[in-house]
């Protein structure tokens, strides 16, 4: 079949027209659709281990909170523990009323020296306990309690002098640290 | 066969011609074309607005957590300060030199013979560091000098099963003119000062157990 030239140019025009639609459709319909879904899903991809992150990370804390009151609650007594107020105006009395329950009746409390603590919120006092007339097991049983009873107090020296007036009765001298709030 | 004349071949061939007209088939051609790119579109369309809304809702659930995570990120941070300050507390607690087990051991061991005048010590400024203790007494007996010695060694020997090393040395012996009496006989006497260097086994110190004898510290 041999063409007419009017069919030939209308057989152009149709391929330019084929032409221009497929160029239509792909340029400014279906890529920018791709386009979209595409940048959803490499969205999806960065967000789904951020999400995953941020739930462990919930649980994470809320798993330590749980814990945290039992891991600190040797702190927190001890925290606790410390009367409020001047260490100068109780820590005396309360080293005086341990050796009296002690039968130790005699004892003076001086304060030496004050530093920082081994962590925040906390100082280091060093006091001088001097006790004048004491036997010595009962010296050793107030010792032995006052590290047993106080964990923040550190005995730091001990002196036991024998004393020439009375052989039953030794002078002793305690350098100690204790923890108080600063 | 009777003859039949086609009055209307003119007409029938320029019906053919219409219809065979390039333009008109390639028309059709492009219609059918676009009607599948229409359909194809609006199934591409479909796609992207699943995945589009599915992305939406997760950015929006991340928006709703990541607050909470950072919220999160804080109080464990403050929790880990406040355990990591706790035990702290517990080590420095731990590490404490404990002084009653060796006033104990000292008690036990000092004996008849033997004068404590001077108990002094000094604790270790760090955990694993050593501690001091300093004896210092008069020792009586035929050989004074050797009751001092035996001393020195008990004491070394019962302080070795409680610290992870212990050394001792005599800082003096000397002879002494003063004779005492001990059950009925005169003895020669030494004085003698040793000291104790002790090194604790691991931070977790004992309980201490009370003295459970009577003092053995007299005067000169």
């Amino acid at each position: 079949m041999k063409l007419e030239q009017e069919q030939i140019k209308k057989i152009a025009l149709s391929a330019l027209l084929l032409v221009a639609l497929l160029y239509g459709y792909f340029t400014y319909l279906l890529d920018p659709l791709q386009l979209g879904e595409k940048n959803a899903t490499n969205g999806m991809a960065a967000i789904l281990p951020q999400i995953s992150d941020a739930k462990q990370q919930i649980a994470k804390a809320a798993d330590l909170e749980t814990k945290a009151p039992q891991a600190t609650a040797f702190l927190t007594d001890l925290k606790n523990s410390i009367p409020d107020g001047a260490p100068i105006a109780w820590f005396p009395p309360k080293m005086a009323d341990f050796f009296k329950d002690h039968g130790i009746d005699k004892c003076t409390t001086h304060l030496v020296s004050e530093g920082p603590g081994p962590m925040p919120g906390f100082r280091k006092l060093v006091w001088s306990v001097d006790v004048p007339k004491v036997e010595f097991t009962p010296l050793g049983i107030a010792i032995s309690s006052l590290e047993n009873d106080e964990p923040l107090l550190t005995i730091l020296n001990v002196s036991v002098d024998a004393t020439r007036e009375d052989a039953q009765y030794q002078h002793a001298t305690l350098i100690l640290s204790t923890l108080v709030k600063s | 066969m009777p003859l039949h004349v086609n009055l209307y071949h003119e007409v029938q061939r320029q019906e053919r011609a219409r219809q065979r007209d390039p333009l008109r088939l390639s028309m059709l051609g492009l219609l059918v074309i676009a009607i599948g790119f229409v359909a194809n579109y609006f199934v591409v369309l479909a796609q992207a607005h699943a995945v589009g809304s599915q992305y939406a809702s997760l950015a929006a659930q991340f928006a709703a957590l990541d607050p909470k995570a950072q919220a999160a990120k804080a109080r464990q941070a403050e929790l880990n300060e406040e355990i990591t300050a706790s035990d702290t507390m517990v080590k420095a607690v731990e590490s404490r030199f404990y002084w009653a087990p060796v006033l104990d051991q000292i008690l036990k061991t000092v004996p008849r013979t033997v004068q404590l005048t001077h108990v002094g010590t000094d604790a270790a400024g760090s955990p694993g560091g050593s501690s001091l203790v300093s004896i210092t007494g008069i020792s009586s007996g035929p050989e004074p000098r050797k009751e001092a010695e035996a001393l020195r060694t008990a004491l070394e020997a019962r302080l070795s099963g409680q610290f992870k090393s212990v050394t001792s040395v005599f800082k003096n012996l000397d002879d002494s003119d003063q004779i005492v009496m001990l059950d009925g006989r005169r003895l020669a006497t030494a004085n003698f000062t040793i000291d104790f260097q002790l090194v604790a086994k691991d931070p977790a110190a004992a309980a201490t157990p009370p003295p459970a004898r009577s003092a053995r510290i007299a005067a000169k």
